[in-house]
């Protein structure tokens, strides 16, 4: 077998075509020295031109056949009956029935050329045909503009035009002894020819696999060996023809472009399991590569050569790929793990069915595309960076270990370790032109669209502002505030992992920083003391930001927010529109929890204290009564209360605490015995009890079916 | 974290199909054959789907490959799950009737909502394309 290369198949491919061209001209001139004879008069006379427009006329028809076979129209499957079976695959190539009309366009000089130059089946879609199809589908594509469309209307698309898979599976009859894997290998080598040159970059290579040395050279220089076995091509020129490719484009086509995907469809087989076929002059030639591959080289290569499930080596040994998890570049969820594996399992179980593409891509390949993407979602903060889906599995486990309570106990749930990684340096974005407005949008790759961050225009006058701007104030307020209470939590939960003495230290300071610079900035510097807070606790938002920073606040400050939030109650409550106080209620509830009795009396006078344009102290409690918020807030200071005086422990209490305490409780007790109450976001269970010692039967009786109606349970077991 | 590249290591024999959204709101339906960083897809014997309210209808569309830029997100539809839904397929040209009927619908609620707000001296400016900001 003559081995050319790529730059004799050129030049073969080059003298082809002078060849012709010289015959073509030949053809038009009369005085051709030697074959003018042979030539038909006819012919004789003819210019140029004739035999160009016969040439240009052929290609016309090339594309069109190329146009339908690619965009539909095949209407002529019902249209002609005398074509015989349309899905009869080898209608296509060749055999032409007796009915269609020969070419017409087609100048007789032209036929001894046809044979060899344009294989006998191009011949075979014949502008009658043609104009046939167009007629029928006409119609149909001004209904439907889409030819896909067109196609699966019309029912009976021909298995070609449908999917190329069904192409090459049916070609493969052609191919007797071929067997399915050469076969598989050949379609591979085409489809991955393009694709290779992207893995075949030898940093990506060496990024991705760190326990594969010895790599470097054999991916270029073997990637293009079928240049070497370009000589058989000629041989295969017919069988070439058959395929539906080859039908499209002649056969010189095939010859032009060495690399070309049509060539390279070539079985490109290994050398090893195929050495025995390598004498036949089937359509199975042994490339001689460059070379010698070695098992071992064969395994690390990628692209056009990349060894496919073979029983001799390959990197999976068997169809299913085992899947490997990405190494110790990030670690996933064990949830995700876990439905990973589970989901690898039941498919392993399945019977393999057999997919000719199943595997395209390789196992290499899937997984240095994982590694990059896992790469990309590298952070020092994960919980930041992919809240989401460390929450979405955070819950699922809460929610599996939850289910799972009743069967095993309390089970550790698998903590999630992602290796400490040190973040790249950040990129600041920010870039300001001088004399623009606010910033420009500058596009990178790590912010591809940048909005322009709106610049606020400060209103130097504070009384000039109207009330919405203050209100947008306290909003923008609140979101800064709410970026300094994230990273305070994070800190609370770094904390939680092993840190150094040092470090630990180094992050309380800041942390403490942190947390007084949002108390101080949550207190408006204008209003009266009193009324700090309240722009802030007005708003929604303002609410949940307290109620987050409420555990990280000294004792004193604490019950600084919970009394200015009992004070100023009957404000909160009728300006609580969304019903968002509750979410104050747990906060407030473990600061209670801490509070001496001393404390607690002075934060119950403010929910017995009569309103200035009241005389009745027990309009605030009333209102309280009507609140969730309000209600639990009192049931929980009564519950401290008692817990307090029920416990051992001494209660130094001032002067009059005890009177005001007493005071309280009957005036709570009364007031609640009588309105009509609100189910409370929870009610301690020694509240009864310390109704029991203050009051009498009656009252405590109607207390008691008062609350449980509003519960719904019964308040204290009796 | 995307669970597709994960998960598409179970192309490996099983006839696992794939469902993926485009930005233009097309949904097609085929075997995902290869994949890369960009999320540029390669589908096999795909099936473009189309919705309208309860009734869909398929296309067959081929082999494609779609640009990972217009890829709003990619999913494995699992097979084994039971298939009780309550959509009804039609077929292509009468789910293509419908879609022709709903732009419709669509366009001629559009048109009366901007001279409605014209008769009132308002203009809504119109959002050419979604992706702009």
């Amino acid at each position: 077998m003559a081995v050319l290369s790529t730059a004799d198949v050129t030049l073969v491919f080059s003298s082809l075509c002078t060849f012709f061209q010289e015959t073509e001209t030949a053809v038009s001139q009369p005085q051709w020295p030697e074959n003018g004879g042979q030539w038909s008069d006819e012919e004789g006379g003819a210019g140029m031109d004739e035999c160009g427009l016969a040439e240009m006329a052929e290609e016309d028809e090339e594309i069109d056949i190329y146009n339908n076979e690619t965009f539909g129209m095949d209407m002529d499957t019902e249209v002609v009956d005398t074509e015989g079976d349309p899905t009869n695959p080898l209608f296509q190539f060749g055999e032409k029935p007796p009915a269609l009309p020969a070419l017409p366009s087609l100048s007789p000089s032209s036929p001894p050329f046809s044979p060899r130059a344009r294989p006998q089946l191009r011949v075979q879609g014949p502008p009658g045909r043609r104009g046939r199809g167009q007629r029928g589908g006409q119609a149909m594509a001004q209904m439907f503009e889409d030819p896909a469309v067109v196609r699966t209307v019309e029912g009976r698309p021909s298995l070609q035009s449908l999917d190329s898979a069904i192409v090459d599976v049916g070609s493969v009859s052609y191919w007797d002894d071929l067997d399915p894997d050469a076969w598989m290998l050949s379609s591979y080598e085409r489809t991955r020819h393009a694709s290779g040159s992207v893995l075949q970059d030898p940093a990506i290579v060496c990024v991705m696999d760190s326990h594969a040395p010895g790599r470097g050279p054999n991916y270029l220089d073997s990637h293009y060996p079928f240049s070497n076995s370009s000589g058989r091509r000629g041989g295969l020129r017919g069988s070439y023809s058959n395929r539906p490719f080859g039908q499209r484009c002649p056969s010189q086509i095939n010859t032009m472009l060495p690399s070309s995907p049509i060539v390279s469809r070539r079985p490109f087989t290994t050398q090893q399991p195929y050495n025995q076929v390598g004498g036949l002059p089937s359509p199975r030639p042994c490339p001689s590569t460059p070379q010698p591959l070695t098992p071992k080289m064969m395994q690390l290569r990628f692209g056009a050569n990349s060894p496919r499930p073979s029983p001799f080596y390959s990197p999976s040994s068997n169809r299913v790929q085992r899947f490997r998890f990405p190494g110790p570049v990030t670690q996933l969820h064990p949830q995700h793990r876990r439905l990973l594996s589970q989901r690898q399992q039941r498919s392993q179980r399945k019977p393999d069915s057999w997919d000719p593409y199943c595997n395209l891509m390789s196992a290499k390949e899937k997984e240095w595309i994982i590694r990059l993407q896992m790469i990309q979602l590298q952070s020092e903060n994960p919980h930041l960076d992919d809240y989401y889906y460390q929450e979405y599995y955070r819950r699922m486990e809460a929610k599996l270990a939850e289910e799972e309570l009743g069967m095993r106990g309390k089970r550790e749930p698998p903590k999630l370790t992602t290796p400490y990684v040190t973040k790249m340096d950040s990129y600041t974005p920010v870039v300001h032109i001088e004399g623009s407005l606010g910033q420009v949008a500058v596009s990178t790759c790590f912010s591809p669209r940048r909005a322009i961050n709106a610049v606020a225009a400060h209103c130097p006058h504070e009384e000039l502002k109207d009330i919405r701007q203050q209100r947008l104030d306290v909003l923008k307020k609140i979101e800064k505030l709410f970026m300094v209470l994230l990273e305070v939590e994070e800190g609370q939960r770094m904390k939680a992992q092993v840190l150094g003495e040092g470090e630990e230290k180094g992050l309380m300071e800041k942390t403490e920083i942190k947390v007084e610079y949002i108390y101080s900035q949550l207190q408006h510097p204008d209003l009266e003391a009193e009324e700090e807070f309240l722009p802030c606790l007005l708003v929604s938002k303002g609410k949940q930001l307290l109620a987050r920073l409420l555990p990280f606040l000294s004792h004193d400050a604490a019950l600084k927010v919970l009394s200015m939030v009992t004070s100023h109650l009957p404000v909160l409550m009728s300006r609580d529109s969304d019903e968002s106080l509750p979410v104050l209620y747990p906060s407030l509830r473990i600061v209670i929890g801490g509070m001496t009795f001393s404390q607690l009396i002075g934060v119950l006078k403010d929910f017995t204290a009569s309103l200035p344009d009241s005389s009745d102290g027990s309009v605030c409690l009333s209102l309280v009564c009507q609140s969730k918020f309000g209600l639990s807030l009192l049931y929980a200071l009564l519950s401290q209360g008692e817990r307090l005086l029920s416990s051992d422990v001494p209660l130094e209490p001032s002067i009059g605490d005890f009177e005001t305490w007493t005071d309280t409780v009957f005036l709570v007790a009364s007031q609640l015995s009588q309105s009509a109450l609100v189910e409370p976001l929870l009610l301690p269970s020694n509240l009864l009890t310390l109704f029991c010692r203050y009051l009498d039967k009656r009252t405590i009786h109607q207390l008691k079916s008062n609350m449980e109606s509003a519960t719904g349970y019964l308040a204290l077991p009796s | 974290r995307t669970a597709a590249p994960l998960s598409c290591s179970s192309k490996h024999s099983t006839k696992e199909k794939h469902l993926v959204l485009l930005r233009d709101g097309r949904t097609l339906i085929g075997f995902l054959r290869s994949i890369d960083q960009f999320a540029n897809l390669v589908f096999h014997q795909t099936v473009e789907r189309i919705h309208v309210g309860k009734k869909f209808g398929d296309i067959p569309r081929g082999i494609f490959i779609v640009r990972g830029e217009n890829v709003v997100l990619l999913g494995e539809i699992d097979m084994d799950k039971p298939c009780d839904t309550v959509l009804q397929q039609v077929s292509i040209e009468e789910i293509l009737e419908e879609q022709r009927l709903q732009q419709q619908a669509k366009q001629e609620t559009e048109k009366a909502k901007v001279t409605a707000l014209k008769d009132r001296g308002l203009s809504i400016p119109k959002a050419d394309n979604l992706d702009e900001y």
